[in-house]
């Protein structure tokens, strides 16, 4: 047997040296990447993910955990295994940017992933960069905290058959605020005056879930209370501007419940039962955060290209654009993740236009993309002969957007979790305060909250 | 009017009035099962209409059910059979652990047994939903998340306490003369224990089965907690993703909220007699 000679001993032993990173390296990158994923509102968004991480893990090699589970239950079950230590390598939350991710970027509770967001940072829509940046509150800075992959604003969906019915066309359907809503008590009146039980107004104003707050915050900014919380992260409920609109938010939304013009049971809406009204054809119209009424309809022909009409905010009562708010829809690695590394990879990957343009389209496009390049390259976006889409890239996308206030101050996600404005909804609607009453309780309760949270 | 005449007059009264505060009892109980099975007859479109009886009744919501040939329903009999395991295995744990318990501390009198007892009982001073977190937290430890065995630990362990405290119960009033004939007889402890114990607790075994069975059977919050991989998730769990949709499928739900409540029927059915006798004895004893 021939003997080891020092050199081959000190040359097999670097070999080993050499060899054992990559093979931790490469045992590493076969780890199975856990990924929880919000659910689709219907199968093919959920078949759009399933489909985009298999071709990804048959790519790559690496195994995908994929668990589908719907939004707020998604958040719940991430907030406790944030608790405990026990987290998924990847989340996408729908409605996490608003719930979710500022309170856990504040407590540092999320991996930064600017790195993933500069592979592609040219490419995303300006709105979509800034909602994508939270304060830390450990690190005393803003950082990335989140990769968007979609976006929606508010968009309003109406019943053609039933303003028809009433006597109208889609041309007498008005351009500004409010004579764009009080049209549709109009449409109410001449429905019932015929005997049909139906209501004009569809307003989500429940103290729950996503859909209340989304609306709200649009009438507040439609009445000039853009300036609620400054880019400093600065509350600015004093200022009069907002006050007054805040105020004329809430009669908006409030008067019409009062006079029956939406359904009783809207101060019990979660975010689906607009919906399920409005295909009910229990309301005329309804104010939607995406256009998810239509593409559920989708293979229904006549509904989808006839019936429901889809349309963007309307002007403000001056005759200006009001800036739509951008939610945008992000993935985010929890700290604590145990394979940090292939879920960077599986974002960067996911976040590549075309890709992601892909991943959007077989969703049916019920979200925007959150790149430019998407929309000006693929003609499936603004395709004329879709009643609806291009609808929501106008307003989502070409229009004036602005971002949600929690990039600026997380604060604001307490007020939305706690669902303040609704709560001076019910207020007015069920303890008959006035507006002025309502908001300044509310006011109140955001000023308490706000100094929970100093951004320095 | 005579004394007697107004005596009846005001058990007419009594009658009528407990008669009409029954029928309304009725009413308000039955009315959610009526639109349960009102909603399951509709076809999607008509599920908000106010109609009282449905126009167009159809079974259509019930087939899809069978065939889970509507995509949130794919999974529906694999979550159905997770249920059942789940429950059969959580409620033959709590059976064997709390008759073991409720032995040794009342036959074989253990010293200080009673503190045992008390104990299990005071960990229902705190809400199950409280408890929530920690386990989670403990599961993570242990690397038992998305594992059906975590559900199943926690689901005994809130089954166990009453098991406990009514097979004590119900144990006291068999009478103990028999163990010690056993005993004269030359019977070991698990002799007594399997062949007097158990064959005179019948009554109390299949009311706790049902129990911690129905417990595991209706349970949501631990479930969805702790299972994370659609194959293992359980019914009401996957039933908690119909909430979340623009199709508005509340009459396949509701078709297979029914389809759900069968089995539990049945079983509580089945053994109504022996389960209200078990329950009783132990209210009565303690």
């Amino acid at each position: 047997m021939r003997r080891l000679s020092r050199r081959h001993t000190i040359a097999g032993l670097g070999a080993v040296v050499v060899a054992s990173p990559m093979r931790i390296r490469s045992a590493k990158a076969a780890e199975p990447v856990t990924v929880w994923w919000t659910q689709g509102f219907y199968e093919a968004e959920n078949k759009a993910v399933i489909d985009n991480l298999a071709a990804w893990e048959r790519a790559t090699g690496t195994k995908v955990n994929l668990t589908i589970m719907n939004g707020p239950d998604l958040i719940t079950k991430l907030i406790a295994g944030m608790q405990v230590g026990d987290v998924p390598d990847l989340v996408h939350s729908v409605t996490g940017d608003r719930f979710l991710v500022p309170r856990a970027a504040w407590d540092d509770q999320l991996i930064d992933v600017s790195d993933v967001i500069d592979s592609q940072k040219a490419e995303f829509h300006p709105t979509s960069l800034i909602s994508s940046r939270f304060y830390n509150s450990k690190l005393k800075k803003h950082a990335f905290y989140t990769v968007p992959i979609k976006c929606s604003t508010l968009m309003e969906q109406v019943w053609r058959p039933l303003i028809e019915e009433a006597g109208f066309s889609d041309a007498d359907m008005p351009k500004t605020h409010d004579a764009y809503f009080d049209f549709f008590q109009t449409v109410q009146d001449k429905l019932r005056a015929k005997g049909k039980r139906v209501y004009g107004l569809g307003y989500s104003m429940a103290a729950k879930e996503a859909d209340s707050g989304t609306l709200f915050h649009h009438f507040l900014v439609a009445y000039g209370g853009k300036d609620i919380v400054l880019p400093s992260g600065k509350l600015n409920t004093d200022d009069a501007a907002v006050q007054k609109a805040a105020i004329m938010a809430l009669e908006r939304l409030t008067s019409p419940y009062k006079k029956g013009y939406v359904p009783p049971g809207a101060i019990n809406w979660g975010d689906v039962d607009n919906n399920n009204a409005f295909f009910a054809k229990q309301i005329v119209m309804t104010p939607n955060a995406t256009i998810s009424i239509a593409v559920a309809q989708m293979e229904k022909g006549d509904q989808y290209y006839k019936q429901i009409i889809t349309q963007g905010i309307p002007l403000g009562n001056d005759g200006k654009p009001v800036p739509g708010i951008l939610a945008v829809s992000p993935c985010l690695i929890p700290k604590g993740a145990k394979n940090i590394d292939a879920a960077k990879d599986l974002l960067k990957s996911f976040i590549r236009p075309d890709n992601l343009n892909q991943y959007l389209k077989e969703t049916r496009g019920r979200f925007l993309p959150v790149m430019m390049s998407n929309i000006k390259s693929d003609p499936f976006w603004q395709d004329p002969a879709d009643p609806h889409r291009p609808a929501a890239v106008d307003t989502g996308l070409i229009r004036p957007t602005i971002s949600w206030w929690m990039n600026y101050n997380p604060a604001y996600s307490a007020v939305l979790s706690e669902q303040t404005w609704s709560q001076a909804e019910a207020n007015i609607t069920q303890k008959n305060m006035t507006p002025e009453q309502a908001a300044e309780e509310a006011v109140g309760r955001i000023k308490t909250i706000f100094e929970r949270f100093k951004v320095v | 009017m005579s004394l007697a005449r107004r005596a009846r007059a005001k058990r007419h009264i009594a009658q009528v009035a407990a008669a009409v505060l029954g029928a309304f009892l009725v009413v308000w109980s039955l009315v959610p099962l009526y639109n349960m099975v009102r909603v399951a007859l509709q076809e999607k479109e008509d599920v908000f209409s106010s109609n009282v009886i449905p126009a167009t009744p159809s079974l259509h919501s019930f087939w899809t059910v069978f065939d889970t040939s509507y995509w949130l329903l794919a999974k529906f009999w694999m979550q159905m059979s997770n249920s059942f395991w789940i429950g059969v295995v959580v409620a033959s744990l709590t059976l064997i652990i709390g008759t073991l318990t409720s032995f040794t501390i009342g036959r074989l009198r253990i010293r200080q047994g009673w503190m045992l007892t008390n104990a299990a009982l005071m960990t229902y001073v705190i809400p199950m939903s409280f408890l929530a977190i920690p386990f989670y937290g403990i599961m993570g430890k242990y690397g038992m998340t998305d594992n059906p065995l975590a559900v199943i630990a926690v689901e005994v362990t809130f089954a166990t306490p009453y098991a406990i405290f009514i097979f004590q119960q119900y144990g006291a009033s068999i009478p103990y003369e028999l163990d010690e004939a056993a005993r004269i007889d030359g019977a070991s402890p698990p002799q007594i224990f399997l062949l007097i114990y158990l064959p005179l607790m019948a009554p109390a075994l299949v009311a706790i089965g049902t129990y911690a069975l129905l417990l595991s059977w209706n349970e949501y919050l631990y479930a969805f907690l702790l299972l994370s991989t659609e194959g293992k998730l359980t019914v009401p769990v996957g039933l908690g993703k119909f909430l979340n949709s623009d199709e508005a499928p509340w009459n396949y739900l509701m078709a297979a909220a029914i389809v759900y409540a069968v089995p539990p029927m049945v079983i509580y059915y089945a053994f109504r007699r022996k389960m209200s006798t078990g329950l009783t004895m132990g209210g009565v004893k303690g």
